[in-house]
């Protein structure tokens, strides 16, 4: 037990100094992506030029501004962005987490509901119309860019019927903390949830209702049905259990990486300042100290993800829990 | 994109006279103050403008809002009246007397003038201030303050920097007195650029990021957060002193949010909730403006050029018959086109816009025109000789890399001009890079740029900051990412006429404008650079706003909206 932690830690030590070298090696090697001049200012002298340089430290080998850029994030905490000088990037990504942890909870609510109940009816009435209608539904979820239908969601209600009595208690873009007004924090974020849910619901219930197929010839779904169990048990306690391995699975690391930052259109498409946003943001200004913060705030949320994942599968699926 | 072009240029005499009744308003009267102070006015942008510091915020933007919170000992006026791009006296209780042919300004300071934490502005306020300016490492401390007597070890950050010969602070007498190794006929504009805003001696020697030291404009910034919000409330200390320099602002409160995208930003301001937005319109949502909100539109111009510049050092643009040859055959009218029409965009032959005094609107190139007879505006292509001038070159059939910012109008105006240069015989392609990189990456000859596409608006609206910076041989920084002189174009003869109408800025303006002009011609004349438009700003505010006012300076002058 000890030593599967142990190596668990060493993996997850091992992949973020592998990502933030790489981070750091391709900021580097960027044409133009020295931020001295960004950093010094417009119309800047060489003197002050010089001056800035030696400041942050960009005159130094970068083995150094590599050690010195991580003990700043990981042990003093007090990295500062390139961009926005009196922003330090720990809190600001620590104050972003709860708006991204709304919009991805709320959706993965939505999403694991409506998947398991379409993934379920189309497994159970395999064949029918209603089996292929659902599927299809899925898959034109699939097929939906989300920072498409996100723009699509905003011109319907916020602006060309915005004042319809249909839309008009949607609330401008952006988000309002749940601490502050809930009913506030649930509204702005409906759409929002809905929209990023989609494709997660097509993808999900296709796969659910593949597996609880798969999972009817099994043997112990053909003990359960010579036991004499109604089908409905058969199918939901006995094939549903099996066949959410995968599922938790998927759902482990998707809402992992959307944690992490990968809700990033979904959260630019409805002006919620999340990690995603952050993320995009920092990319577009190329901000060496956020794009690290975000890429290791991603990637250890990732690693968690994984850890729990493996967890789960113990409860889930007796198998892997008996060794066998 | 024509169609909404040509929705806009319906709409355009309506939007103009909405323009001409907006300035007829401009004065700050105490009848319209009290009718209409109060209220809070609701402002959104993309994002941020990155450090509030005003000796170091150097975006547009935070420049823009700074306005109504800080004061130079000069200011382009801030009230829509009188000349925009003039410097009028601000913290400084007049004109400066200017002795020694121009080396020494004595300022006497206004009296009675407080911070926003309540601390009594006095002149060794404005000599920390000008020390502070080196100390946090300011971009204006180069190219605006190294003139001033003692300021080289501050500059360099070595040895002791206290300036006690360049700015000498006489608290009995109640002036400032600013002594230059050189004289400087600009030095009021630099002292009028918001990067020397009078800040309490106090204030730490470093950039303070997001914490807005306190100013003496009628706002203080009390809260911000750069990925939020920033919001702005009255300084309690604030008495109008000039109603030119810095009016009182209308609203009680002024919150600015980020984070929304341009197009988001139309709808909500559409839609009422917000005021005003920072950034312009997506070209997609013109025509919905002309169509459907045509009073709440106000257009306005702005001091940028938008241009082409040319390697001069690099093949085949080392060429002068091959720079000449493009700035005939780029058809300014497509580009103004591109940018959405005559409504809101000018095309441009030269590098100092209009709204600057010594603009001259005539061009030397295309259709009709020459260096010796330009013609008195654009008129159109002339590729017959474009195509004569690349023959005698021989360069034609060489390969030519487009370097242009990976943004919509980047990328439109970047294409039409490889097309022009593929029309004239050259195998050109277009590299679109991301715009936060595209500024620097021109600027440094290792990226051996060709030809690339930017833009200028300078840091004041004088001739000099934009001839003197871009083509001065002493702008060009070779391997650095900030050098200005984008062409490497350096010309020793040029050099002198700029610094001669320099030298005459003080005496005879009139005559200065002139020697402006002629090095703008000299310097088109090779043609270092083909000048494309001068875009205008389109502002959209809600339907509660009135007031709306413009500088050709700071844009919008925010603090005068007022919210019904």
């Amino acid at each position: 037990m000890v030593m599967t932690v142990l190596r668990r830690l060493g993996q997850t030590l091992f992949v973020l100094v592998g990502i933030s070298v790489l981070v750091f090696l391709v900021f580097f090697a960027t044409p133009g992506a020295d931020p001295t001049a960004r950093i010094a200012g417009r119309n800047a002298s060489p003197e002050t030029m010089a001056r800035v340089r030696v400041e942050y430290g960009f005159d130094r080998p970068l083995p150094v501004q590599y050690a010195r850029m991580m003990e700043k994030l990981f042990v003093t905490r007090d990295l500062t962005s390139y961009v926005n000088r009196g922003q330090k990037v720990v809190p600001e990504i620590l104050e972003a987490a709860p708006v991204t942890v709304s919009l991805v909870s709320g959706a993965a609510v939505i999403w694991v509901v409506l998947s398991v109940v379409m993934g379920v009816i189309a497994a159970a009435l395999r064949g029918s119309w209603v089996d292929r209608g659902l599927m299809m539904l899925g898959l034109v979820g699939i097929s939906i860019p989300v920072f498409w239908l996100g723009q699509v969601v905003n011109l319907v209600t916020q602006s060309r019927y915005h004042e319809s009595w249909l839309f008009s208690w949607v609330p401008g873009l952006g988000y309002v903390p749940l601490t502050e007004d809930p009913l506030g924090w649930f509204r702005a974020l409906a759409l929002p949830w809905l929209t990023l849910a989609v494709l997660f619901v097509g993808i999900y219930s296709r796969v659910l209702r593949a597996d609880l197929v798969a999972v009817q010839s099994e043997d112990f779904m053909r003990t359960a049905r010579a036991k004499g169990l109604s089908p409905a048990r058969v199918l939901l306690v006995h094939g549903l259990r099996t066949s959410m391995i995968t599922f938790v699975s998927l759902f482990g690391l998707d809402f992992a990486q959307l944690v992490g930052g990968g809700a990033l259109l979904t959260e630019v498409v409805f002006g919620l300042q999340g990690v995603g946003r952050l993320t995009y943001q920092a990319l577009s200004n190329l901000d060496l100290p956020l794009i690290m913060a975000t890429v290791m705030y991603s990637a250890v949320f990732v690693v968690i993800a994984n850890a729990v994942v493996d967890m789960l599968y113990l409860l889930l699926d007796p198998r892997v829990r008996d060794g066998r | 994109m024509r169609g909404s072009a040509a929705r806009l240029l319906g709409v355009l005499p309506v939007l103009l006279l909405g323009v001409a009744g907006g300035a007829a308003h401009g004065m700050d009267d105490g009848a319209l103050m009290v009718a209409h102070r109060g209220g809070t006015l609701r402002l959104t942008a993309a994002s941020s403008g990155g450090s509030v510091d005003p000796q170091i915020a150097y975006e547009q933007q935070n420049l823009q809002i700074e306005a109504p919170v800080y004061d130079g000992l000069m200011a382009f006026p801030k009230s829509g009246c009188g000349d925009a791009v003039r410097p009028v006296p601000d913290l400084a209780d007049g004109m400066p007397e200017i002795r020694d042919g121009g080396r020494t300004y004595v300022f006497r300071l206004r009296q009675g003038i407080r911070f926003s934490d309540g601390h009594v502005l006095d002149v060794e306020d404005v000599a920390a201030t000008m020390r502070r300016i080196f100390r946090v490492n300011s971009p204006a401390a180069g190219p605006y303050f190294s003139n001033l007597l003692g300021a080289a070890p501050c500059l360099a950050g070595q040895g002791r920097c206290d300036l006690s010969n360049g700015v000498v602070a006489d608290a009995a007498a109640g002036t400032v007195t600013f002594h230059l190794a050189r004289p400087d006929t600009d030095f009021l504009y630099k002292l009028a650029f918001p990067q020397a805003a009078i800040v309490p001696a106090g204030t730490p020697g470093h950039d303070t990021g997001n914490v807005a030291p306190p100013g003496t404009g009628p706002y203080r910034i009390t809260f911000y957060d750069p990925d939020r919000v920033m919001r702005l409330e009255r300084n309690p200390y604030f008495r109008v002193w000039d109603g030119l320099a810095q009016p009182d602002g209308f609203p009680d409160r002024i919150v600015y949010s980020f984070g929304l995208d341009e197009e988001a930003e139309v709808t909500a301001v559409e839609n009422g909730q917000y005021d005003w937005m920072l950034d312009m319109p997506p070209r997609d949502r013109l025509g919905e403006l002309g169509d459907r909100y045509v009073p709440r539109v106000h257009l306005s111009d702005m001091l940028v050029v938008w241009y082409m510049e040319m390697n001069v050092r690099l093949a085949p643009f080392n060429v002068p018959e091959v720079r000449r040859a493009l700035n005939d055959a780029v058809d300014r009218h497509a580009m103004v086109l591109h940018e959405g029409g005559p409504a809101l965009a000018y095309p441009a032959c030269d590098m100092i816009p209009r709204g600057i005094p010594s603009h001259d609107p005539e061009c030397a190139y295309g259709r009709g025109a020459s260096v010796a007879h330009p013609a008195p505006s654009w008129q159109g292509v002339d590729m017959a000789r474009a195509r004569a001038l690349v023959a005698a070159s021989g360069t034609a059939g060489q390969d030519v890399t487009v370097v242009t910012m990976n943004t919509s109008m980047g990328r439109v105006l970047g294409q039409a001009v490889r097309e022009t240069l593929a029309e004239l015989g050259y195998h050109a392609i277009v590299r679109p890079i991301t715009p936060v990189v595209e500024f620097s990456y021109l600027q440094n000859t290792s990226n051996a740029v060709q030809i690339g596409f930017t833009g200028w608006q300078a840091d004041y609206p004088a001739p000099g900051a934009f001839l003197h910076t871009l083509f001065a041989c002493d702008s060009f920084h070779p391997s650095s990412d900030n050098s200005l002189n984008m062409s490497g174009f350096c010309d020793p003869a040029i050099d002198r006429l700029m610094d001669d109408a320099a030298a005459a800025q003080q005496g005879d303006p009139t005559r200065a404008d002139a020697m402006w002009q002629q090095a703008d011609a000299a310097i088109m004349a090779q043609a270092p650079v083909v000048p494309l438009v001068q875009t205008r700003r389109l502002d959209l505010v809600s339907a509660r706003v009135g007031h709306v006012l413009s500088s050709a300076y700071y844009m919008v002058l925010l603090a005068q909206l007022w919210v019904h």
